[in-house]
């Protein structure tokens, strides 16, 4: 078990053991780290697609050694598939299968009224935990040691979701009609939201959330991460290419590449053998970094006077 | 109760970044964690509970420059407190003779005040003012003490002190409340005012005329110190309007704004419209939204209830309801770019924009004659670009009500249902052409609402080649739209309808 006080004792050393397991952050991100485990509070990270949201999750949750528990949204996502179900199945054929024994509980009783009596001495057997089959949400609250818990796209989900949400983001707890309240062990989760901003989250569930904006990172921080990830890469591609990804993320583009392209790209140059960034070469793997043909298209006619920019 | 972050957040407020007392809280929560200490660290720190999108972040930093700059003296306070005190320590073993001479006791009196000039640079303000300016040279020595309330304040020379009694005269005179820049001096003497300077002057004549030496000694160290505390009070009214009063002023140029034809408006004030629009546009889509949820119960849902009633052994008799969802309302937007409206044109084309960001499903039109869609335009275009091209395109012919109806009814009549709703912008001057006023009564019957905006005043409906009478017949709703104050009483109508 990782000593998660120790880990998280200052922002620094959090950083440190981000980038010892190959997550390299900056300060801001780290911040919030550090504040969330200390405040208790989750954080709601946005930003473009592709530069870490998830992946500070699973970094965290690998990095503390806890469980990482995921509810991916989607348009449609309900209770019953992030809180808790009933298992009907199992109610039904428990109540196949009890039918002899109730003539049995039953024997004996006289008239109508008797028979509902006994019954009631049976409280409610079928909604009880034994029945109960508990989805993402409430999982992560019964986890004993606490978990990390990551609502990734929470944008992709419903207004009314996000309401339900709510209640365990303040309090980490859950209420379920049947049975009551469920509150969270004594280490209550860390959780994670991302949002790429399909659309405006609402007031109410920001107010409850550290929020985090991760940029696009600047050179300095993208080489490191290179580094990190893919560090059979020679020093002289690396800043080449980072620096060509920089250049073209100030064009006008459809989607402009992510940091996970910039580390797809790196591992491609790597395979073929890259000694330094050459036009021909990336023309022929450009569609690596870019997914519509139309921005091929554009970038095209720019390869080479960029290349001979960074090869400078 | 820590009064530096309140007042922080009192200026993050003022520059429309949205805060709740709950986050308040946490921002205290988080100071208490963090401490001001690290200022980058805090920075980050508080970017993470207060600001809560992107563009608020981006005034945060602002705002926190601005603000944590002023601070500097109060701010660090836990700092500066231990350095002051430091000061004021040298100070009186050096004997600024003043201080020494009348509090007396554990200090030895009469030390030559030479002292005073090595101090630290944070007290450096006073070391300048103590080299230069010396009408009678006096030399160092011993000084009496002041008498006055702020003499001995300044005597003191504890900043943390002064800053505070200058903050406290700053409340007492409302500073905050500074709205114009010719305010400033007057604000500054107000703030010297309350913090006693009728007092002090009478001192600093009085001590002049004196044949003490000492005592003359210490009038003109009071002067030198009036000073720099006149330029420190000017310092800090300059922050205060530019944390308060700069926000208030584009609070009321956007109140301006929103009166005022739009038409006149000047192109350098166009973001800021737009900006109006948009967040017009946000407020009332999330509200919408919202309004979706306290809808009917919606039909039986067999599958579920099926399900659900297995373990009651198959009898039916706890429902499940489908939950309907309403669909955000379908818009159809028809926008008149026409020479004749030419005034009127961006904006419209901006409303419409605005329209296609916030709202799901709207497909936007744009004619002068002959019609055409522009809603892919719209989307894959920044908002400049977008009406730019669309004037380009589209603009400049002579109107045609008629051909651009024709063409509506071509192109997409076949779309329109009964929940749709279409918008038309436009003055109806149909240079004295056919009307074909049937396929509007076409579109009104198949549609859920036909809304018509008329930038014209309606006075001037129906004169000339106006049309509208003839199009009113077949409108749920016409308006007058050549405002924001008119278009936001439209959208709020519109989407209440909609929903309700």
């Amino acid at each position: 078990m990782a000593d998660i006080d120790t880990i998280a004792e200052s922002v620094d050393s959090l950083k440190e053991h981000f980038e010892s397991h190959r997550y390299i952050c900056s300060d801001q991100i780290a911040t919030a780290v550090y504040l969330a485990f200390h405040l208790r509070k989750p954080i709601l990270i946005e930003g473009p697609p592709g530069v870490g949201k998830t992946e500070l999750a699973k970094t965290t949750a690998e990095m503390f050694e806890l469980p990482l528990i995921r509810l991916q949204c989607y348009e449609g996502l309900d209770e019953s598939k992030a809180i808790y179900e009933w298992k009907y199945g199992k109610q039904l054929l428990y109540t196949q299968v009890l039918k002899e024994a109730l003539d049995e509980v039953l024997a004996g009783a006289k008239g109508f009224a008797q028979s509902v009596t006994r019954l009631h001495e049976f409280g409610d057997i079928f909604f009880s935990e034994e029945f109960l089959e508990p989805r993402p949400l409430l999982k992560a609250l019964r986890e004993e040691d606490g978990c990390v818990l990551l609502l990734d796209e929470i944008d992709k989900s419903d207004h009314e979701f996000e309401s339900l949400l709510l209640e365990i983001l303040s309090d980490f707890q859950i209420s379920i009609p049947e049975i009551g309240t469920v509150k969270a062990s004594k280490e209550p989760p860390m959780v994670f939201l991302t949002s790429n901003n399909t659309r405006e989250i609402s007031d109410a569930l920001k107010r409850r959330c550290l929020h985090l904006y991760i940029p696009f990172p600047d050179v300095d921080l993208e080489q490191k991460i290179i580094h990190a990830r893919v560090p059979e890469v020679p020093p002289e591609l690396q800043r080449q290419l980072v620096t060509f990804i920089h250049e073209l993320r100030d064009l006008d583009l459809k989607k402009v590449p992510a940091i996970s392209e910039t580390i797809d790209w790196a591992r491609t140059l790597l395979l073929l053998h890259t000694e330094a960034l050459d036009p021909q070469l990336v023309r022929d793997t450009l569609n690596v970094i870019l997914k519509f043909q139309e921005d091929i298209e554009n970038v095209d006619g720019e390869i080479n006077a960029i290349t001979a920019k960074i090869r400078k | 109760m820590d009064r530096t972050l309140t007042n922080f957040i009192r200026s993050l407020r003022m520059a429309d970044v949205r805060i709740s007392t709950a986050e308040t809280l946490d921002a205290m929560n988080t100071v208490e964690l963090v401490g001001y200490r690290d200022r980058e660290f805090l920075k980050h720190s508080l970017s993470l509970v207060l600001p809560k999108t992107a563009d608020e972040k981006e005034t945060f930093d602002n705002c926190f420059d601005q603000f944590f700059a002023f601070e500097d003296v109060s701010g660090e306070r836990s700092e500066s407190e231990t350095d002051a005190e430091n000061d004021s320590g040298a100070d009186h073993a050096e004997g600024e003779g003043g201080e020494g001479g009348g509090a007396g006791g554990e200090r030895q009196p009469g030390q030559p005040a030479q002292g005073g000039k090595k101090k630290k640079s944070k007290a450096k303000p006073n070391n300048n003012l103590f080299e230069e300016e010396e009408e009678e040279d006096l030399g160092p020595g011993e000084m009496t003490e002041a008498s006055s309330d702020l003499g001995q304040l300044l005597m003191a020379n504890s900043r943390v002190e002064l800053t505070t009694a200058m903050a406290a005269a700053g409340e007492e005179v409302n500073v905050r409340d500074i709205q114009i820049f010719t305010q400033k001096g007057l604000y500054a003497r107000r703030i010297m005012d309350a913090m006693g300077l009728a007092e002090l002057n009478r001192e600093i004549s009085d001590l002049k005329e004196r044949q003490h030496v000492p005592s003359r000694r210490l009038g003109q160290e009071l002067k030198r110190r009036r000073d720099w505390l006149r330029e420190q009070v000017r310092d800090y009214v300059e922050r205060q309007f530019l944390l308060n009063a700069d926000v208030s002023g584009k609070k009321l140029r956007e109140e301006l704004l929103r009166k005022v034809k739009l038409s006149n408006v000047e192109h350098r004030n166009f973001r800021l419209i737009q900006e109006i629009v948009y967040k017009m546009a946000k407020k009332l889509t999330t509200m919408h939204s919202r309004r979706k949820k306290v809808y009917k119960k919606g039909l039986l849902n067999v599958p579920r209830t099926l399900r659900h009633n297995m373990s009651y052994d198959g009898a039916i008799f706890d429902l499940r309801w489908k939950s309907v969802k309403i669909d955000r309302p379908k818009v159809f937007a028809i926008c008149d770019v026409s020479g004749s409206v030419a005034s009127y044109a961006r904006f419209m084309l901006m409303f419409l924009y605005s329209l296609d960001e916030v709202m799901p499903k709207v497909r936007s039109f744009a004619f002068s004659s002959d019609l055409a869609e522009v809603t892919d335009l719209f989307q894959r275009n920044k908002i400049e670009d977008a009406i730019a091209k669309v004037l380009r395109d589209y603009s400049g012919g002579s109107t045609d009500y008629g051909q651009a109806l024709m063409d509506f009814k071509n192109h997409c009549l076949d779309d329109v249902d009964n929940r749709t709703t279409i918008i038309i912008l436009g003055d109806a001057r149909n240079n004295y052409g056919d009307p074909h006023a049937e396929i509007l009564k076409e579109m009104y019957d198949r549609s859920k609402r036909i809304i018509w905006l008329n930038p014209e005043s309606r006075v001037s409906w129906n004169t000339g080649d106006s049309e509208m009478r003839r199009y009113q017949a077949y409108s749920h709703q016409v308006e007058e739209c050549n405002s924001l104050m008119h278009l936001e009483r439209v959208v709020g109508n519109l989407l209440r309808q909609v929903s309700g």
